[in-house]
């Protein structure tokens, strides 16, 4: 199987956000003029969960972004076939040209990551940096972690690498092509 | 033709002011990243710094208030204009003898910073835009071990060892405020088995990472830390080969006796922390291959000099001075002089807290730039008249907001305002802007020529840095740089004969052999790459009067200071029963405090990229106590101020504590103004006017605030 993929590493992640506006300035997601909050895309997001009660308390921070599902059912809900999964790539892309802006994939979505561009009408979404990858850069989220946190691959060799570390793969984040692991 | 270059140059939405690179394409900044010869990280705050370069609200013209003061009505007038208020202002002031009567409040990018140069140059004086966040601990390093003063020297996060101990106690490193390396580094130094304590009464990002979280009573850090020292003497589990080779003569002896009664037993009931764990933490410290400690929040407290001094003698104990991961003693660059300088007037004789009526209360104040503070004091004491303010905002970052406002609207008989004239320089609308007679429209780091050579760079990646515009200004914005190097060559032709600020800078880099040049040829950096450890070692001594440590304060002795207290500072002593929690202010890496151009940064206020929310924080506890529903809106309410604001209850707070992040409470500008949040300091008191509480010494540290909280 070809599959491209970003490891996350929850012991690393402190939530800093900093790849969200890398990538929003990378793929020229804001108006810098004139956006206010919270109406900007992103491709990402930051999630988090605090357990346990003071002073036994446990957090753990991680990211969110289009996890390039095996069998996706935005590809499945979209009426225009916009959509497919890279044969080489494993990387689930929507073509801009044939999107209608009809919203299907974005309700279907398991992962809420797919956005949408209200004035021109079109869906979009991380490709993991396509453009990027082929040149064999990285993808901007993964370039810039503060806390390099995030490793970009082959999935299979991503694995590996956390077996190698020790790293558990947190199934219950995401069983797709991205990695959630912890020591 | 199209055109797309990345361009090394210097981050400043901050003051950590990383290396960066910015790609521009075409005229117009698109990406901006860490440069990889200087660690090549950047935060969220930097990699924002777009949005405030092309804001649609930047300040593009000198406005000139119309009405009164905080009314916040302008018109735009022209830059002849503005600089002609300034100069006649100023000569008028120096005409009355009166230079020193002249304050700006300023960050200086380097020692030799040319808007300091135009200050000295008047006969007045400066105030940080730092204004009171860790002066305790840069003189409690220089009185103790003689280390440079300057502000944020973290430790050396990358030289950690192998079971090295970081302690980070009331400290945000994960919010970059020292270089946004640093997260990077404490993670690879815990996965190298170095063990990171975090010692805070919020469970934040760093106590999620940490290997032992200690949930600690606000201002306890004295406390704590002198119960760890009294147990390593006691069991002789400090550094002696150290100690008897560095330590003046008969110190160890006093530190002994002093120490004798702050058993950890004692200490515990003050900062609520257990004997059992402050022994448990004094055993590692001794123990470890290195120990390092960084403090911010708890260094602002009323005792943040004794708190400064505790921790100053458990690095001095455990021989942590200048070691790989321990506390570094920075040098500075070797710049040449730019002759001829002025000469900077005396700030023990002269300055607006010496020449006031109450310049005895200051006999011991030994801070070399004025204390901030005590701006609003000096204004209705008649000792301030003219005051500039450059990348800070006053009027959110001063203790006691009210006192603030009322002190820069003061008229005198004749209807004049007492603070004569008010000039800001802004980026973006701030608050201190609704209150300032001109405001003069200021370049980003975009925009603008800048050499930085401050020594508290985290880890030297950048010894020199030279900050270049690599797009044209907005507008007619022009840097506060240059602005005071026209008004120098206006005023004092002799001090500023130089062609402008790249020439200045340029004289300057002679003294290491570089010229700006050179340094552009070379990726905007000049950093040799060396820190070097045990500098003492070569030199045989420290810089302290006696060439020793000193780790009696022998110069406060007449005031019974000498030794550090352990009591927790004044205000959370009392009124306990009035006023039943602490506040506790906190810092997020999303926002450059009150900075207003990251107040005002729409994706550093957006939910998604970054905080858009401030709360009043409590444990569930407390609010179930007082009978309260999550999210109600509650009145919080100090000795000195009220606010209400929504309330939130988290596990991740110490009983017996209330949170707020500071920086919020902007009324200026679309995005600062959005949300019903409130800023700290319209609660905390303005420390000049009390000042009999106040210890006088040099920390600026004095934000310790009691609070109530009802329906």
């Amino acid at each position: 199987m070809k599959q491209l993929s970003i490891m996350v590493d929850l012991d690393r992640c402190i939530g800093c956000k900093t790849c969200i506006v890398a990538c929003r300035n990378n793929h020229g997601l804001v108006d810098h003029e004139k956006s206010m909050p919270g109406e900007m895309s992103h491709y990402l997001r930051v999630e988090s969960e605090l357990s346990g009660t003071y002073p036994k308390l446990a957090e753990d921070f991680w990211v969110v972004m289009c996890q390039h599902c095996k069998k996706p059912p935005c590809i499945k809900a979209c009426p225009s076939g916009a959509i497919a999964k890279d044969v080489q790539t494993g990387i689930v892309r929507i073509a801009r040209d044939k999107c209608t802006g009809s919203g299907k994939c974005i309700e279907k979505c398991p992962y809420k990551v797919i956005q949408f561009d209200a004035a021109a009408k079109f869906a979009h979404k991380c490709d993991l940096c396509y453009d990027r990858i082929l040149h064999g850069e990285q993808p901007v989220c993964v370039e810039v972690c503060l806390a390099d946190a995030l490793s970009f691959g082959e999935r299979e060799i991503l694995l590996m690498h956390a077996e190698a570390k020790g790293k558990k793969v947190i199934k219950k984040k995401s069983t797709q092509s991205i990695l959630y692991v912890k020591s | 033709m199209h055109e797309s270059k990345w361009i090394p140059t210097v981050c400043y939405q901050c003051k950590a002011e990383c290396a960066i690179l910015a790609r521009v394409e075409d005229g117009v900044v698109k990406e901006v990243r860490g440069n990889p010869r200087a660690r090549g990280k950047m935060c969220v705050k930097g990699m924002a710094g777009i949005t405030t370069l092309y804001s649609q609200e930047r300040l593009k013209k000198p406005l000139l208030r119309v009405g009164e003061r905080g009314e916040g009505k302008f018109r735009e007038i022209g830059w002849d204009e503005a600089m002609d208020i300034m100069e006649k202002k100023l000569r008028e002031l120096i005409k009355r003898g009166e230079g020193h009567k002249f304050t700006y409040s300023m960050f200086p990018h380097s020692t030799t910073d040319p808007k300091w140069r135009f200050v000295n140059a008047v006969g007045g004086f400066i105030s940080t835009g730092l204004p009171h966040c860790d002066s305790a601990k840069i003189m409690a390093h220089l009185h103790t071990f003689g280390c440079f003063p300057n502000h944020h020297i973290a430790p050396m996060y990358f030289t950690v060892p192998k079971g090295g101990v970081m302690i980070l106690a009331g400290r945000h490193p994960f919010g970059c405020l020292d270089d946004a390396c640093v997260p990077h580094d404490i993670l690879n130094a815990k996965e190298r088995g170095a063990k990171l304590v975090v010692i805070d009464p919020i469970f934040r990002v760093e106590a999620s990472k940490a290997d032992w979280w200690i949930p600690i009573k606000p201002g306890g850090d004295a406390a704590l830390f002198l119960g760890m020292c009294h147990h390593i003497l006691k069991k002789g589990l400090h550094d002696k080969a150290f100690c008897d080779k560095w330590v003046r003569e008969g110190d160890m002896d006093k530190l002994a006796a002093f120490l004798k009664d702050k058993t950890p037993e004692a200490m515990s009931k003050i900062c609520e922390v257990p004997a059992a764990d402050i022994v448990k933490l004094a055993e590692m410290c001794a123990a470890a291959p290195s120990v390092s400690v960084d403090a911010f929040k708890s260094i602002m407290y009323g005792n943040g000099m004794d708190w400064g001094h505790a921790w100053s003698i458990l690095l001095v104990i455990t021989g942590n001075l200048d070691n790989p991961g321990g506390q570094p003693l920075p040098e500075i660059a070797p710049m040449a002089p730019v002759k001829p300088a002025p000469p900077a007037p005396d700030l023990k004789e002269l300055g607006y807290h010496r020449s006031g009526p109450n310049r005895a209360k200051f006999d011991h104040y030994t801070f070399f730039l004025e204390p901030t503070w005590y701006a609003a004091q000096a204004i209705k004491d008649g000792t301030l008249k003219v005051f500039f303010a450059s990348e800070c905002n006053p009027a959110l970052s001063e203790m006691g907001s009210g006192e603030w406002r009322k002190a820069v609207t003061m008229k005198d008989k004749k209807g004049d305002y007492v603070l004569e004239l008010f000039v800001v320089t802004e980026i973006l609308p701030s608050e201190t802007m609704k209150w300032a007679d001109l405001v003069l429209p200021d370049q980003t780091n975009f925009e603008r020529w800048e050499l930085l050579y401050m020594p508290w760079w985290y880890n030297f990646g950048h010894t020199a840095a030279v900050c270049q515009p690599v797009v044209k200004p907005i507008g007619e914005a022009r840097h506060a740089n240059r602005v005071m190097i026209d008004l120098g060559k206006r005023m004092f032709p002799e001090y500023f004969a130089f062609k402008d600020d790249v020439e200045y800078y340029d004289i300057e880099l002679s003294g290491v052999g570089m010229s700006m040049q050179k340094i552009l040829e070379g990726g905007a950096l000049w950093s040799p790459g060396t820190v070097g450890f045990r500098k003492y070692e070569d030199t045989g001594k420290f810089n302290t009067p006696s060439g020793k440590i000193e780790l009696e304060w022998r110069m406060f002795k007449d005031i019974g200071q000498n030794w550090p207290s352990p009591e927790l500072p004044l205000e959370f002593r009392r009124d306990a029963d009035k006023f039943p929690f602490i506040l506790v202010n906190y810092r997020t890496i999303f926002l450059n405090n009150t900075g207003a151009w990251s107040q005002n940064n729409a994706q550093l206020r957006d939910p998604v990229s970054g905080l858009d929310e401030n709360p009043v924080i409590l444990n569930p506890v407390d609010g179930k106590k007082l009978g309260l529903a999550d999210g109600d809106t509650v009145t919080v309410e100090s000795a000195t101020g009220k606010v209400r604001v929504p309330v939130r209850f988290t596990e991740r707070i110490k009983p017996g504590c209330a949170g707020i992040i500071h920086g919020f409470g902007q009324t200026m500008g679309k995005v600062a103004a959005r949300g019903d949040w409130v800023g700290d300091n319209e609660l905390i008191a303005d420390a000049g006017s009390h000042l009999d509480e106040q210890d006088l010494r040099g920390g600026e540290a004095h934000v310790s605030t009691r609070v109530r909280i009802s329906k």
